[in-house]
């Protein structure tokens, strides 16, 4: 989905710059995630899936708005809340589907744990769940891009929690020095599972940790997701023009536990009613509706049109059946080096 | 003809492979302008550029995890881990992305990447510039580790590993860099992952080791053939997946077996190979399989006395194989 700058919507409230196809392209996807990720949370408590989800629900915006209009061959280096970044990269929904069914049809075949999105052909990488370990891989992917000579980029995702971690800043040094096409995006939800982010760091701004790797760091409202949007696709071009890295910094809030199993008594109701009044849908609905791009009618067209979308993935993926438990076998080594395997 | 050491052929593999295809880049703490510390680079910065010999900062979360990241999207990186001391920093990247990413993603990304670690002792390196911690690897599939002995498994087996589409941690011992020499030849040769080297035939014990123990171990056979014992020599060289097949000829020829490592004895390669020889070929064994190792201390110690108390030697695996041979 290229994001055209042909109609750009001139208007006193439309501070953005973006044009129409954009604002309604982000907004859909926008949708598409929270009703995707509402559904998901359905399921599980349903029994309808394994283990646990991690619902990114709140903080749709962040992944959304920085991966509208990327290319094919853009790399996301996810963490384990990026559904937007799936569902906005384009990846088929029976795929995001189908991984949290750990079914045979699942891009990893099961093997790896809910929530764990990835699919090559648009770039995702399948992450693991050692917190910005994909920051230093999805770098070392901008590297790759540089020795090619090609200007793809990266989009690093990670919480303001995983910034405490020492590989994460040996990332963005390398970054640093070598201009590398790399794009992080600090979901700065306030919360890293239980600890609040002011037990993760001493300063406020989770941004300024880019001064010391010698690029911009910024902090913008990460529920609004024209403003990531517009702030993310500043620092895409300024990255495939070689001119280096950015770390944005989203302020945002996930309204759910950790994981379904965690009930986040850690913080408070007002805490959370206070965020709820920002929800990032309700944000873009209003501003699409300040500017007649959005009627209440069209909005419940397409909120059926995604529904359908996702029944179709959903019961694709339901009826599918799990790999046979063999397949454990596989994947380990290329074809050059089959695992012995031992009869039970 | 020219005699090759053991790190010319490192290097002389690094320079042809790189020559060879263009995604094969460099990467490493000093491996640009001062060519390594053991001079494995030297001269490639100059042949090749800094964009494919990067001389790294102090980062080996980053040298694993970025490397890992290249090898994503099409490269064929082969890092540097200066001193095998100093890889575990590298151990999240190693362990949770480079193993395991052919696994998680369902065959999707994989990693051809080779990760060259300089290990080993028996050169006064002192406490933290002597280490070999194969086992750390060996115990995570997905993983393929190697350590050559010789010159031409040197250069032979890392061609290999760079060809492959596999991650490989190839082990080079850093007393083996200019004492161990051959001549090799002209033209272009790999050495398979994956098979052993019978190096030596015998009919009374089989001695098993690999990187600097196998010389260790050829000395040994060697003496002990002075006191008519005959002893079969196999160097495995690929210690992950390891050469089965020709252990267990071995054994079921000579029915007796000494396992040399460097390492300490607990937990190590030789704890596997002797417990799959007892499942195995049990019903050959004459004897007990025996070890000859490393001490079960944190590290090789530093005053050479102590270092060489630590390690096995000629004497203390022809000590090993007596015992048995006595059984």
């Amino acid at each position: 989905m290229p994001a055209t700058k042909k109609k750009a919507v001139k208007s006193k409230a439309n501070q953005f710059d973006l044009s129409e196809e954009t604002m309604l392209g982000l907004y859909t996807n926008l949708l598409k995630t929270r009703l995707l990720d509402e559904r998901f949370r359905k399921l599980y408590r349903q029994g309808r899936f394994a283990g646990t989800y991690f619902s990114a629900v709140g903080q749709e915006a962040t992944t959304v708005g920085p991966c509208y209009g990327l290319r094919d061959e853009d790399i996301i280096a996810p963490s384990h809340r990026e559904i937007g970044a799936s569902v906005t990269k384009g990846v088929p929904l029976d795929k995001i589907a189908g991984q949290i069914y750990a079914r045979e049809s699942s891009p990893d075949k099961g093997k790896s744990h809910p929530c764990h999105y990835g699919w090559k052909s648009k770039g995702v990488i399948t992450p693991a769940s050692t917190l910005a370990g994909q920051t230093v891989v999805g770098t070392g992917c901008a590297m790759g891009f540089k020795i090619q000579k090609k200007d793809n980029v990266v989009l690093a995702f990670f919480g303001e929690g995983s910034t405490s971690r020492g590989g994460w800043h040996e990332a963005l040094n390398y970054a640093g020095i070598h201009k590398l096409s790399v794009v992080y995006i600090c979901q700065n939800n306030l919360w890293a599972e239980s600890v609040p982010s002011t037990l993760q760091a001493g300063i406020k701004n989770f941004s300024d940790r880019a001064k010391a790797y010698g690029f911009p760091g910024v902090t913008i409202d990460g529920n609004n997701v024209f403003t990531v949007h517009k702030t993310a696709s500043e620092a895409i071009a300024r990255a495939r023009q070689g001119k280096g890295p950015t770390l944005i910094e989203c302020l945002t809030y996930r309204w759910y536990g950790h994981s379904e199993i965690d009930p986040a008594d850690y913080r408070s109701e007002v805490e959370l009613e206070k965020w709820k009044k920002k929800d990032p849908v309700k944000v873009a609905e209003k501003i699409l509706m300040d500017l007649n791009l959005l009627t209440t009618t069209k909005r419940e067209a397409l909120v059926e049109q995604l529904n359908q979308e996702i029944d179709a993935a959903i019961s694709s993926v339901d009826k599918d059946k799990y790999a046979e438990p063999e397949e454990a076998y596989t994947d380990v080594y290329s074809e050059q080096f089959p695992v012995r395997r031992v009869d039970w | 003809m020219k005699k090759t050491t053991y790190i010319e052929a490192i290097s002389q593999a690094l320079d042809e492979e790189m020559a060879r295809d263009e995604r094969v880049f460099l990467i490493g703490e000093d491996i640009g302008v001062y060519g390594g510390v053991f001079k494995a680079t030297k001269g490639l910065l100059d042949k090749y550029g800094a964009e494919r010999v990067i001389d790294a900062p102090i980062s080996e979360v980053y040298i694993a995890g970025g490397s890992v990241g290249a090898a994503l999207v099409g490269l064929r990186p082969v890092p540097e881990i200066q001193f095998a001391d100093f890889i575990t920093p590298s151990m999240d990247q190693i362990i949770q992305q480079m193993a395991k990413m052919r696994y998680r993603t369902g065959g999707q990304w994989t990693c051809p990447m080779t990760m060259r670690v300089c290990c080993g002792a028996d050169v006064g390196g002192g406490l933290y510039h002597s280490q070999t911690n194969e086992q750390w690897f060996f115990s995570q599939p997905g993983l393929i580790v190697v350590m050559p002995a010789t010159a031409y498994d040197a250069k032979g087996l890392l061609k290999s590993a760079i060809r492959g589409d596999d991650p490989v941690i190839y082990f080079e011992h850093k007393r083996l860099y200019r004492w161990i020499k051959e001549e090799l030849p002209e033209e272009d040769f790999t050495v398979p992952i994956g098979k052993a080297s019978l190096r030596r035939e015998g009919n009374d014990v089989t001695l098993v080791s690999y990187g600097l123990m196998y010389h260790r171990s050829m000395e040994a056979a060697q003496a002990l053939e002075k006191d008519g014992v005959s002893v079969e020599v196999i160097d495995m060289r690929t210690l992950l997946p390891w050469d089965r097949e020709m252990i267990f000829e071995s054994v079921k020829k000579t029915s007796k077996v000494v396992l040399v490592q460097e390492s300490p004895k607990t937990g190590g390669v030789m704890a596997e190979v002797a417990a799959a020889i007892s499942e195995e070929v049990f019903d050959y064994l004459d004897a007990p399989v025996a070890r000859v190792c490393g001490l079960d201390v944190p590290v090789v110690p530093f005053a050479p006395p102590m270092e060489h108390y630590f390690l096995p030697n000629a004497e203390k695996i022809s000590k090993a194989v007596k015992n048995i041979m006595e059984y």
